[in-house]
């Protein structure tokens, strides 16, 4: 139809008086040049109210009865209830909170592996302590503990923690590049991020501030600001609260397990005669001595004549080494005193030496002033990942001095992760493995506070949360630790049966979901957190035969 | 008539000159999750990120006066480079002239007032909040990393955050939105066995007076309705000018509000031929809804009354879909000599959706049955190539904030009136848009009813100039913000501000001209 053509629009007028009817309904706010003169489609209601006293009328009829002030007729207030009860779906149909099994393949294959039904059950509904525990492993299966690992790791994944599902996500996309994908995740981090809720929250809270710690100073590593640490605790609460988290954490308490116990091992096979001297290269602040010392009492041929603990603490001249998560404590820290006193009260003759700002490869027999008839134990806990290893090669040169010493024995304990540092991958890949490591950490450790808060539970976090802006060297896979010792110089040494067994017995004190898996191969003493390696244990003497010299 | 009517005072403009003003908020520039755009920036541009959250005000320092700005300025430009401030200054610009309408109307509003000036900032950044939160849920549901423990977090989260009775325009449409996204969690691993929400089910829980005055207020506070009614009966009327019968099959009558102004303007022809007879047949389905047997019957017994007291000779007939929605031409009772119109309305913001194998049937049989007119009043998507979920859902998300927006600017002070329209209607349509392309997520391209029946051989028919001006003028009445452009010969295109919202379209299936 054109311009042009004569024929009027026939419609407007109605349209008008359409769109004047139904403005004049809000007249406050139209300053209503409408009058709401004669709505024309009133009479077509109005029409409507007599066909409303037929019987069968069920219809949305009193539209304009319920909304208009023209309709008055009374009977058209007939509820229709008729209408609104017929359609009425059954209220509050029941919400599904369980996820189908179909949905969640991986977490069928772990089950499948587990040979336990509970574990699906519990992976699937959502539930992530107190039961789907695996089985504590036994001799029998040990062969597949490399593979269900594996298959477990993917399934604890998907159901545990959210956060990293956020995270990662936005380490990838600044390694990307793409700020706006960068921006989005922080948003949302920054929403539901929180250092007093649940383990994943906190994980957001940590992991958010890493980020924009990385954001604005790539490649800095830095103690998280504001929070207080091991360094900026004071010597008491320090000491208590690592206490306590022994108590109910075995993160450390099994490494410090089993090398008090290897320590013993070690002593029983030298002469009863010589003296014990342990060089402690380690993160456990001390807390550790006092029950080598009580068993040392306990031995049969009773203690050595002389004990002497000679420790290593870090340089801290560096941001590096500062970062490194727990391995500093308060600068007036010194747990001499004390453990002098103790080693008195029970008829043990100990010195103590502490070796301060020496750097770990300048070690060597003269520093640390050992001899060739006493027992000499290394024993390095959580410390030598700080080393580098790519180039130079610090680790492997490290280990070489330790052979130099000629210990009788090297106790290692090390997180039984990848390496996160830039040379071993992108920013995406060591921050993910530096979020894994944390989550296991804060997972285990909010079960263990009972997920309670308190200043003891922030600082432990705090200090965990070190790992995630430290951008140093860290961490490798027991086998590559492994191979490095080997190349050494230093061969494997099985962990006496006591051993073994006193950490699992140890370990019965804490959360189901911990478990201790060992591999008759490479000898060591794995810690697992649901399903997933924290950390090992291993023992090494050296190699009689010269290897590479 | 509408010739007759003054035009002078009223811009009537082409289309791309209506719209050109709206350019510098161009969400259609920005595909936020298909396709990120990597910015090549180095260091600086991290930096300047890590600044702007640090201090939120550096990025979220403009108020944003609406939902539809607030999307805006999610995109890159705006907010990620240091041209930020020139690029918003330089948009801003372009907008003033929507702005100081929007403040006319605020001013109106002691509330709205002092929300402007006193808590701007902090709205601003939470709307930008719910929206990341949004994004986040829905890419945790569906996305390559689906983690639905992230879902229902996020969700938990937004429900602290907001809700659809209270807040602002982007808190409660961001309420409705969880409820939807939190709908698909629950219902959507259940393999069928979940809330079933093709219909927007939720709507047949409110009470009938509920539904039945958001609806009036939906029709006074908004064009949408009218719109689409006033397009397709426009259209029609032009294309029986000279019958002597007319036949209307009509696949959603709905109340059947349309036709009582057909028939209006039908009787007042005045210089034209004597008044046509005119039957419609109302399709109509099983079970108990608002479309069923006997809520259609009643429509026909109003509009039946309706007639006689106007003078339009009038019949009114009742056709059944099949139980799954099938449209059988077979069961169309047809009379010779009739000029045969199919009307469908789709997606006017009170209708819920119908399945689309029931839509093409009834298109699709339409054709074998050669009618004269077809009106097909359909919903705007997005710009195209934006697929899977995370596309679509972006887009469900900005074409909802438009109506809310839309809502709110035109009624700034009726804000129950708004809330019930919002839980009635809005919600549940919000709700059965995102179950539909939740399913549909592995679908490639969705095509508009429009384009579909182009293909299948449907010839577009002109809107004529008088229709468009009819569609000004409707419009003239509402908030500036409203918007037609006539985005093909045969199609008129309803909007707010930049948004295209809803489309009426005409088409033919007979070869030879009117």
């Amino acid at each position: 139809m054109t311009f042009d053509e004569p024929e009027p629009n026939p419609t407007a007028d109605h349209i008008l008086e359409w769109l004047e009817g139904s403005l004049s309904y809000f007249p406050s706010f139209f300053d209503d040049p409408y009058d709401a003169r004669d709505f024309s489609a009133d009479s077509w209601w109005v029409q409507t109210q007599c066909l409303d006293q037929e019987p069968i009328n069920n219809s949305p009829a009193s539209f304009n009865n319920s909304i208009t002030t023209t309709a008055t007729n009374a009977t058209t207030t007939k509820p229709m209830d008729s209408i609104v009860s017929n359609q009425l779906l059954p209220p509050d149909l029941p919400k599904k909170r369980k996820l189908p099994d179909d949905l969640n393949p991986n977490i069928s294959q772990s089950s499948r592996k587990n040979q336990n039904p509970r574990i699906h059950e519990a992976d699937v509904g959502g539930a992530v302590t107190g039961q789907g525990v695996p089985p504590r492993r036994t001799a029998a299966n040990k062969k597949t503990t490399g593979k269900s690992a594996v298959s477990n790791n993917i399934g604890n994944n998907k159901e545990g923690s959210w956060a990293e599902q956020l995270l990662y996500p936005c380490a990838a996309a600044v390694t990307a590049r793409n700020p706006s994908r960068v921006q989005h995740f922080l948003y949302v981090l920054q929403d539901l991020s929180s250092l007093t809720g649940d383990a994943n929250h906190r994980l957001a809270a940590h992991g958010l501030e890493a980020l924009k710690h990385h954001l604005s100073y790539p490649g800095i590593s830095s103690a998280p600001a504001g929070s207080t640490t091991f360094a900026s605790s004071n010597p008491k609460f320090f000491r208590d609260s690592l206490i306590k988290f022994n108590d109910i954490n075995p993160w450390f308490r099994i490494p410090n397990n089993v090398a008090n116990t290897s320590i013993l091992q070690i002593l029983a096979e030298q002469d009863c005669s010589s003296s014990l001297h342990i060089l402690d290269i380690g993160v456990s602040h001390g807390v550790q001595w006092p029950t080598l010392l009580e068993e040392l009492t306990r031995r049969s041929g009773g203690p050595p004549p002389l004990v002497r603990l000679t420790v290593v603490t870090p340089t801290g001249d560096n941001n590096q080494s500062k970062s490194t998560p727990f391995a500093n404590g308060p600068p007036n820290y010194d747990f001499s005193f004390q453990l002098l006193g103790f080693a008195k009260a029970i008829n043990i003759n100990l010195q103590i030496n502490r070796l301060e700002n020496i750097p770990l490869q300048s070690l060597n027999s003269q520093v640390i002033n050992s001899s060739a008839e006493e027992t000499l134990v290394v024993c390095a806990q959580f410390s030598l990942h700080n080393l580098n290893h790519n180039i130079p090669d610090d680790r492997t040169e490290f280990l070489r001095v330790l052979r130099s010493m000629e210990p009788k024995g090297v106790v290692l304990s090390e997180n039984n992760i990848d390496c996160s540092c830039n040379n071993c991958g992108d920013f995406a890949t060591g921050f993910s493995r530096r979020v894994e490591y944390l989550w296991r950490f804060l997972d285990s450790t909010s079960v263990a506070y009972k997920g309670r808060e308190s200043d003891e539970r922030r600082m432990m976090e705090a200090e965990a949360a070190k790992a995630l802006t430290n951008v140093g060297e860290m961490n490798e896979r027991k086998e590559k630790w492994c191979e490095r010792l080997r190349n050494a110089g230093f061969i494997g040494e099985l962990f006496g049966e006591e051993t073994i067994d006193g950490a699992r017995a140890l370990l019965r004190k804490y959360d189901s979901n911990w478990e201790i898996r060992t591999e008759e191969r490479d000898y060591c003493v794995c810690l697992w957190w649901k399903g997933k390696p924290v950390s090992f244990c291993s023992l090494w003497k050296i190699d009689q035969k010269p290897c590479d010299s | 008539m509408v010739m007759g009517l003054d035009f002078s005072g009223y811009s009537y403009s082409t289309t791309t000159t209506s719209t050109e003003g709206d350019q510098g908020c161009n969400w259609n520039d920005w595909s936020p999750v298909v396709d990120w755009e990597a910015l090549s920036g180095d260091q600086e541009d991290f930096h300047y990120l890590i600044d702007s959250m640090m201090d939120e005000n550096v990025v979220l320092h403009q108020p944003v006066r609406s939902i539809h700005e607030g999307y805006n300025r999610l995109s890159p430009d705006t907010m990620m480079t240091d041209e930020e401030s020139n690029s918003t200054e330089d948009s801003k610009g372009l907008r003033q002239p929507v702005r100081s309408i929007h403040e006319g109307y605020n001013r109106l509003s002691p509330d709205t007032m002092m929300t402007d000036e006193e808590s701007n900032s902090t709205e601003d950044s939470k709307g930008l909040r719910l929206i990341h939160l949004l994004m986040a849920a829905a890419e945790a549901l569906t996305g390559a990393n689906k983690c639905r423990e992230l879902a229902r977090v996020i969700l938990v989260r937004l429900k602290e955050l907001v809700s659809p009775l209270d807040g602002t325009n982007m808190e409660r449409l961001a309420a409705y939105f969880a409820e939807a996204l939190e709908g698909l969690l629950d219902g959507a691993g259940g393999g069928g066995g979940g809330k079933k929400l093709l219909g927007g089910g939720k709507e047949e829980h409110h009470h009938q007076t509920d539904v039945l005055a958001a609806f009036q207020l939906l029709q006074d506070m908004s064009p949408y309705v009218k719109f689409g009614h006033f397009t397709a009966n426009q259209a029609i009327i032009e294309a029986v000018a000279h019958d002597r019968r007319v036949h209307i099959v009509d696949y959603d009558i709905m109340e059947g509000i349309q036709w009582a102004s057909l028939m209006q303007a039908l009787v007042s022809r005045k210089d034209g031929p004597p008044t046509p007879h005119l039957r419609i047949t109302a399709l109509s389905r099983g079970g108990s809804g608002r479309r069923s047997f006997c809520t259609v019957q009643e429509t026909g017994r109003r509009l039946t009354a309706f007639a006689a007291s106007i003078g339009q000779p009038f019949s009114f007939h009742q056709c059944r879909l099949d139980a799954d929605e099938t449209f059988k031409p077979s069961s169309l009772k047809l009379v010779r000599g009739e000029a045969l119109v199919i009307n469908c309305m789709l997606h006017l913001p009170h209708f819920s959706y119908r399945a689309s194998d029931s839509i093409a049937s009834f298109l699709t049989g339409s054709k074998t049955l050669n009618p004269r007119l077809i009106t097909l009043v359909e919903e705007e998507m997005g710009p195209t190539g934006e697929t899977g979920f995370m596309g679509r859902f972006m887009d469900s998300l900005h074409h909802y904030s438009a109506v809310y927006d839309s809502l709110e600017a035109g009624f700034p002070m009726q804000g129950r009136a708004r809330a019930l329209v919002e839980r009635v209607f809005l919600g549940p349509r919000i709700s059965g848009s995102l179950a539909r392309i939740y399913r549909a997520r592995s679908e490639g391209d969705v095509c508009s009813w429009g384009t579909w029946l182009a293909m299948v051989g449907f010839r577009p028919i002109n809107i004529s100039f008088a229709n468009h001006c009819q569609a000004k003028l409707l419009l003239g009445l509402y908030d500036d913000g409203y918007r037609v452009e006539e985005l093909s010969n045969n199609k008129l295109v309803l909007g707010w501000k930049s948004r295209r919202l809803l489309s009426a379209s005409i088409w033919s299936s007979q070869d030879s001209d009117l």
